[in-house]
């Protein structure tokens, strides 16, 4: 199993640099990246016990997978394959299709290391090649966008350095588990960077722009998987550090009504969709050890969301309360919609139920909040005229059944959650938030301000940001 | 002391980042901060000794010699660093055909929606 663990690591690399020796092959590679990782992550779920592996000595690369980063790794696997076959039959250069297995092994490294430095060098690769994947059309504004995500990530990760090596002064060694021994202020700084990489709370404001304004099988990747390789280490140190599980639990509850505040007012459809992404984050955080069902539950409805808006004939919600969609496209519209609203028979249901199960009584209350007004935003989005004749690209059926098969299929991981009480409870709740949409959010226009996410504000408030932290990482 | 001087090296390099108008600079400003944050690495090396760590013939085998792992994990850190700031510049220099000023709220104002 530790041969098989370096092999997949390295194998979306090794096929990712090939496919500049072989153009031709490059939509082959990549699947097959991709299809390597998919078996990787069953493996994962049939093993008996985790798989740690020390490098050399306690002071290099920890790795550690287990059933949480097969949830992620079959995440990662799925989205790049629906990504990929959606790409398919458009001209995209073999550049592109080797940036796609760069992201997808970076974040397959991010999902396995269990030590900072590992973890510094893979987000730090997965957001150089989502950078290039962003700048991709080379056009003013989508450089522009990759420059602004490229520097913020950046800064955010030198921030991070600093709290690693803070955390091997501490403890002599790089690895999660010397968390528990450092001093606060290492915990602000590493806390912060991750925040910032993940997409969390007020640090996360940087998300809403840079995935609304990517292409669509781009922003499809970043919301599925990128910003996830920021999020899991941070369950990951919840689940092994006691001391900062309050903390990730709080900034999953802050980053979950943040989100949804915007989501609910937003009137374009791209940006609704990122600031869910920010919504959603705050589900997998809450309850760090049922994180990585939720992530999986949530990276297959995003990327099928963002992929079906890339195919309705506007962004502007209201806009598209006048033009009819295609029924067959509204079908899949709905289906991603109720999944990610909780509906019953969906994966979203099944995730919602056990995140809520793992949280405390106040908690409860919050992402009960959160779960209304995901309601609220999605019917935006369910009672859109339908009845129109618009075109899907080629390659859009084939990504999106797979995505949606896989909503379906991964309710085979959680049959517990289908008890009468449960379903009625879902079904309470999308009834509450679509009565909410009808009587109140339909008809309201207010636009709030976006200065929040200026660049000099976004870095402004990484200081603040890592200050909170200090202050809640103190010992009492 | 020697601490104290690199993170305020660190500190001038971020409210660099936040204060400078212009995109190269801004990206000068990075680059201060993370030859802080490298030098702030080397510190914590030698906090036990800063004597080569490589045993030779003759030699007290038990002398004060600074610990190279942060150094290895640095030499990383600059690499990519380096990395960084490359594609950093080279997309500034397309901006510059469009917004010859680079100053970064201008450009921001331009291609935001």
């Amino acid at each position: 199993m530790n041969t098989l663990t370096l092999a997949w690591i390295a194998l979306p690399f090794f096929a990712g640099f090939s496919i500049y020796l072989f153009p031709k092959l490059d939509k082959y590679l990549a699947i097959c990246g991709a299809i390597a990782s998919a078996a990787y992550a069953f493996q994962l779920f049939v093993m008996p016990s985790a798989v740690t592996l020390e490098l050399l000595d306690n002071f290099s690369v920890t790795l550690l997978v287990d059933r949480l980063s097969g949830y992620f790794i079959l995440t990662n696997a799925l989205v790049t394959a629906a990504v990929i076959i959606y790409c398919w039959p458009t001209d995209k250069t073999a550049f592109f299709y080797a940036q796609i297995l760069m992201v997808h092994g970076s974040v397959n490294a991010a999902f396995a290391s269990a030590d900072f430095i590992s973890l510094y060098v893979a987000l730090e690769v997965s957001g150089i090649a989502a950078f290039l994947l962003i700048a991709y059309p080379r056009t003013d504004r989508s450089i522009w966008v990759a420059l602004r995500y490229l520097f913020i990530s950046n800064t955010a990760m030198l921030f991070y350095l600093v709290g690693a090596v803070l955390v091997y002064k501490a403890s002599n060694s790089f690895s999660f588990a010397g968390l528990g021994a450092a001093p606060p202020e290492a915990i602000a700084l590493i806390f912060m960077g991750l925040l910032v990489k993940g997409g969390v709370f007020v640090s996360g404001l940087w998300l809403p722009l840079t995935h609304s304004e990517s292409e669509t099988p781009v922003s499809a990747l970043l919301s599925g998987i990128v910003v996830k390789a920021g999020v899991y280490p941070l369950v990951r140190c919840a689940l092994m550090v006691e001391e900062v599980a309050p903390i990730v639990e709080i900034f999953g509850v802050g980053t979950a009504l943040l989100g949804v505040f915007y989501a609910v007012l937003e009137k374009d459809s791209k940006r609704m969709l990122a600031f869910h992404t920010v919504s959603q984050l705050g589900f997998i955080l809450a309850a760090p050890s049922v994180g990585g069902f939720y992530a999986l539950a949530h990276g297959l409805v995003k990327s099928s969301l963002f992929l079906i808006a890339g195919s309705l004939p506007s962004r502007n919600l209201k806009e598209l309360k006048q033009k009819p969609i295609d029924t067959k496209i509204w079908i899949a519209l709905v289906i991603a919609s109720l999944s990610i609203s909780g509906f019953p028979l969906l994966v979203g249901f099944g995730a919602k139920v056990l995140t809520v199960k793992n949280l405390g009584p106040w908690e409860t209350i919050a992402m009960n909040v959160a779960a209304v007004g995901t309601a609220i935003s999605f019917a935006k989005f369910i009672f859109l005229p339908r009845g129109g004749q618009t075109t899907a690209k080629p390659g859009f059926w084939p990504a999106v059944l797979l995505l949606l098969a896989g909503l379906i299929g991964a309710n085979a991981f959680d049959v517990q959650a289908y008890t009468l009480g449960n379903m009625l409870k879902a079904i309470a709740i999308i009834g509450v938030g679509w009565s909410a949409y009808f009587l109140i959010f339909q008809r309201t226009a207010i636009k709030l301000p976006r200065m929040l996410e200026e660049f000099d504000h976004l870095v402004g408030f990484m200081s603040l940001i890592s200050l909170l932290l200090f202050w809640m990482a103190l010992p009492t | 002391m020697l601490e104290g001087l690199v993170l305020a090296t660190v500190f001038c390099g971020f409210f660099g980042i936040i204060f400078k108008k212009n995109l190269i600079m801004k990206i000068v400003c990075m680059d201060v901060m993370s030859t802080g944050v490298i030098a702030y690495y080397v510190v914590v090396a030698s906090r036990e000794g800063w004597l080569t760590p490589i045993i030779s013939k003759g030699k007290n085998v038990a002398y004060a010699y600074a610990d190279p792992v942060p150094q290895a994990v640095i030499l990383t850190a600059i690499v990519i660093g380096f990395s960084i700031q490359a594609l950093m510049l080279v997309s500034v220099m397309k901006l510059a055909r469009d917004n010859p000023t680079l100053e970064s709220n201008e450009i921001e104002m331009n291609n935001t929606p």
